[in-house]
């Protein structure tokens, strides 16, 4: 820790940058925190809470942060797949950034870390709330965070290959042991693939009639950094903007498929749900089919082309008639 | 309230057959926005276009919507028609009601709903529509041809001869191709360097010309009428300005033991050598693996292994450090006469060919194939024209030519005819008779293929006048018996099989395309068949053109052709090219792309689905130059008008002109609401 804020002192005091974006101790749990002032460094705090994925502050589209200097941002593995994810798709240009990545051993689930501000009720069946899942309110807060277990630790982590950023500028902290591995979201995907497409059909009506189209998965998703949303075009209108469960349908799928070979699996879209819809299952879901088909795995290393326009001669294609 | 006039075409029977268009037409007068609607027995003739103008006069129409046949057709004939009236042509549409309904469809009271929907669908998108101009491009009136065989040098001197400069490429020290090494042509016979040689230096004297010979075409950016292209000059090692030809380098040169490439391995030349006596340009090349100097360097040696060329010019014309430069030239269209290569059956085979090892090419000395009996047929060649045996030099008194050596195949992976194989083997078959008096030849072959002017006649002189043996059947293989090769084989017709004896067997391999096509195809952004063949945009109407706007072909990079077919493509191509530089400006369709430059946040996607590559980096800056950000651009020159990019944005911030997302959604709604 002590690491990190002597790092982002003289970063902040050379005027290497102009803002450290990273995380702090807040009222309600870890927050956001935009370090200006050397002096304020020793705010800056890393722990299993902090799941935020703070890449998302990048995009051009929040060009109000543009207006405190040049960045540097403090990045997970899973972090810096989104930042590669923007290099990738050039919305920013890996010089302008410092990346300073922290050496991770995995993360709370977010509703233990800080809370989604949901209802927590689980209504939704397998994707939200039952078992042990805990009411709002119970969200630890200071040093004395639950402890990661493979009931606690966050869906992503299973699946985590970066654990140590490539990406980073500065890497800093010591590894620590890798986190418990979950199976929950894979078992849950296999659960659903066993339905027969009427269950599966209800299962998601289920989940998605809940969504209100507040659209907070695509305000905190750094992969969303359209201008103009598809979803806000109106002439014509492509997507119906009164939240039915047809409109959630829509709104939903297009997200997905607009995230396949791209979503960085961060998981922000399930954290800012107040619905607690099961999202990441959707992303999750395309990631593998992406895999399997493009041989592409989400990575923080710019450089690999994602399959979104990028051509093998090897890739499958008997979707083409 | 939108003014559209609906013109619904029998096409004769085609449509009229299913579809009952009088009903059409009644139905889709009573929707909105239509102002007149008739059916018409064929549309597309004089009086049916009457029709259109007539009605757009009177009625005062703002739109017009044909039901026929496919736009590919005849949309171009009623924008025409349209554009006559003063309305802007981009008003007009075409529904498809042929391919897409009356031909495929039996129940007539069914398809006629389905013209109707087709129909409806097409008046919300017109009512969409906008005028549309036409995009006009500049254009730079010099071609680049790529190779300098006899198709190149045909359609640059085509070229040139209309009054446009012609930068033409070729890739050996010498112009010429393989014609120069053929011994003489069918069905004439007359001497191949003969009646190339003039035309070679025609090319190089020639003023519209500039002759770039030991280059390659390196990298092609732009677009029709606009390219760039870069050239690599490969070291020559030889300073072409002080250079007189004289010759005397090669005279010097030790190692003379180099196989010669023109003489098809059968001869040797020299490690600095010009390919053949009247090579263009008569400048020599050091061929650098083949120099003790350049191959001393390469291990190290300091000093260096030998100069002898260097002595013996007068006029300090050799330069050992000479390095590769890079030309750069601006370009207007591309004819790319790059040729074939004879398929190797010996050591080297081709990527997925596997075959013929049982002809022993290569191993037996005395089986030779097609263009190295050219050279031994050839005055200029090693022998003087003398067809001996390569083994023992003696008279072959026994000869036997296999035709169709993996040409129509598909077993050994080449399926198609090589086409030139049949004259060119009556051909060898004569000129071995014209030599050895009292000699045999016999010929293996599937079919004989001799279509073409005097073709025929020229084979029937070889079996009757040359006696020709010709026997129908396949080898099945060749093996040595002391110096004689044995021939063992089957007469399809007789059913017999046959075992004969031979001093030589020549085969007529297929031809193939050059290697390292497929690398210039990708260059040039042109398609190419699974052999490798250039792929024309269409096989009887634009036999000459390629489906990238401004590259065309020429010669046997498209498909075996011979000299004849060769020449002529040549000068098709030119007469394409000359047609596109008649104009100061190229015209192109308005229906290409356009970005939002609000809405576009630059992920460029677009950009790596393109496949014209017409998305270009465009800055947005504000009133101080600041860099606000980078958005994609369309180039309207490149833009084929595909769409990919518009179904590639993610926000849908580019749009088809023509085909805009408020068209295309007003023809969905029209049919599912």
């Amino acid at each position: 820790m002590q690491e990190l804020r002597d790092l982002a002192r003289k970063l902040l005091s050379d005027g290497a940058v102009g803002v450290v974006i990273g995380y702090e101790e807040g009222p309600h749990g870890v927050r956001p925190a935009f370090i200006t002032d050397g002096a304020d460094a020793d705010k800056l705090i890393f722990d299993r809470r902090c799941v935020q994925n703070l890449a998302t502050y990048l995009a051009p589209r929040r060009n109000h942060l543009g207006k405190l200097g040049k960045k540097a941002l403090v990045v997970k593995g899973c972090d810096a797949r989104a930042v590669a994810g923007l290099i990738r798709e050039t919305q920013i240009k890996r010089e302008d950034v410092v990346i300073i990545g922290v050496r991770c051993g995995g993360v709370l689930r977010s509703d233990l870390a800080i809370g989604n501000g949901g209802s927590g009720n689980g209504e939704g069946g397998i994707g939200g709330g039952g078992a042990g899942r805990p009411a709002a309110g119970a969200v630890a807060t200071g040093a004395a965070a639950v402890a990661l277990t493979p009931e606690t630790v966050a869906d992503r982590c299973a699946e985590c290959d970066i654990r140590e950023p490539h990406l980073a500028d500065h890497l800093v902290g010591e590894l620590p042991p890798a986190p418990p591995v979950s199976k929950r979201r894979e078992e849950l995907i296999a659960k659903i693939e066993a339905m027969t497409p009427g269950e599966r059909w209800d299962f998601w009506q289920q989940e998605l009639e809940r969504c209100v189209l507040c659209h907070a998965c695509r305000e905190v998703c750094p992969m969303c950094f359209c201008e103009r949303c598809v979803a806000d075009k109106t002439v014509p209108q492509w997507l119906e903007s009164s939240p039915t469960g047809r409109a959630n349908f829509a709104w939903h799928l297009t997200r997905a498929l607009h995230q396949a070979g791209r979503c960085c699996d961060c998981g922000e879209c399930e954290r800012a749900c107040p619905a607690d819809i099961p999202l990441g299952l959707l992303n999750r879901k395309l990631a593998q089919v992406v895999e399997e088909r493009y041989e592409f795995r989400a990575t923080d290393d710019p450089e690999i082309p994602a399959p979104v326009g990028s051509y093998k001669l090897n890739d499958t294609q008997e979707f083409i008639l | 309230m939108a003014r559209i006039g609906v013109f619904v075409c029998h096409c004769g029977e085609n449509i009229g057959r299913t579809v009952d268009c009088a009903r059409v037409a009644n139905e889709l007068r009573d929707l909105p926005g239509v102002a007149h609607s008739v059916d018409y027995k064929y549309m597309c003739s004089d009086p049916g276009q009457s029709i259109v103008k007539q009605a757009i006069r009177e009625k005062n129409l703002d739109g017009v919507i044909v039901a026929a046949c496919s736009p590919h057709m005849h949309e171009k004939t009623f924008r025409r028609a349209v554009a006559s009236e003063g309305l802007n042509p981009f008003l007009a549409e075409m529904a498809n009601i042929r391919e897409h309904c009356s031909w495929i469809h039996e129940d007539r009271e069914k398809a006629t709903d389905k013209a109707i929907e087709v129909c409806r669908s097409i008046v919300e998108k017109v009512k969409h529509n906008v005028p549309l101009e036409t995009i006009r491009i500049p254009v730079t009136k010099r071609a680049l041809v790529i190779g300098a065989g006899i198709a190149g040098i045909q359609a640059a001197l085509d070229i040139a001869d209309g009054g446009v400069e012609v930068v033409v490429v070729e890739k050996d020290p010498s112009i010429g191709g393989h014609m120069s090494q053929l011994s003489e042509t069918f069905p004439t016979l007359d001497c191949s360097q003969c009646i190339l040689t003039p035309r070679m230096v025609e090319l190089y004297q020639h003023p519209n010309v500039k002759l770039i010979t030991y280059a390659e075409v390196e990298e092609v950016s732009g677009y029709i009428g606009n390219f760039k292209v870069k050239i690599r000059q490969k070291a020559r090692s030889v300073d072409a300005d002080k250079c007189n030809g004289c010759g005397a380098c090669a005279k010097a040169c030790p190692n003379k033991k180099v196989p010669s490439e023109f003489d098809t391995g059968l001869g040797t030349r020299t490690a600095i050598y010009v390919p053949f006596p009247q090579a263009v340009p008569n400048i020599p090349v050091i061929d650098r693996a083949a120099c003790a100097l350049f191959r001393g360097r390469a291990k190290g040696l300091k000093k260096e292994a030998c100069a002898k060329c260097r002595e013996a010019c007068s006029r300090e014309a050799i330069d050992y450090d000479q390095q590769d430069t890079f030309i750069m030239q601006d370009i207007g269209a591309i004819v790319v006469a790059t040729g074939y290569q004879l398929y190797s059956i010996g050591k080297d085979q081709p990527a997925g060919l596997t075959g013929y090892g049982e002809y022993g090419y290569g191993t037996i000395p005395d089986v030779i194939d097609g263009m190295q009996f050219e050279r031994l047929a050839s005055a200029s060649g090693p022998t003087g024209g003398r067809i001996v045996r390569p083994s023992d030099g003696k008279e072959p008194k026994r000869i036997v030519f296999l035709q169709c050596i993996g040409s129509r195949d598909p077993a050994k992976g080449i399926e198609y005819c090589s086409k030139i194989c049949c004259m060119y083997v009556a051909k060898h078959t004569m000129l071995y008779k014209h030599k050895v008096h009292d000699g045999q030849a016999t010929v293996f072959y599937m079919d004989i293929r001799a279509a073409g002017k005097g073709y025929e006649e020229f084979t029937r002189r070889a079996i009757e006048e040359d006696g020709a043996r010709y026997i129908r059947g396949r080898v099945s293989r060749l093996y040595r018996d002391g110096e004689v090769i044995k021939v063992q084989a089957f007469d399809t017709l007789s059913g017999e099989p046959i075992l004969m004896d031979a001093d030589m067997v020549v085969l007529a391999t297929a031809m193939r395309p050059q290697p390292g096509i497929q690398l210039l195809a990708q260059t040039l952004s042109a398609s190419y068949d699974q052999h490798g063949f250039f792929n024309e945009a269409h096989p009887k109407l634009r036999p000459v053109e390629t489906n990238t706007a401004g590259i065309f072909l020429a010669g046997a990079c498209q498909s075996p052709r011979d000299i004849p077919d060769s020449v002529a493509m040549a000068s098709a191509t030119a007469a394409k090219v000359l047609g596109m530089f008649s104009k100061d400006q190229l015209e192109r369709e308005p229906t290409v792309a356009r970005v939002d430059v609000s809405l576009c946040a630059g992920c460029f996607h677009c950009e790596r689905v393109c496949p014209y590559g017409a998305i270009t980096h465009l800055e947005i800056r504000d009133r101080k130059g600041n860099l606000v950000k980078v958005v994609a651009d369309v180039n309207p020159g490149v833009c084929q008008g595909c769409g990919t990019c518009q179904a590639t944005c993610p926000s849908k911030s580019v749009e088809l002109s023509g085909f805009t997302d408020e068209q295309i959604y007003a023809a969905i709604n029209a049919l599912v609401l």
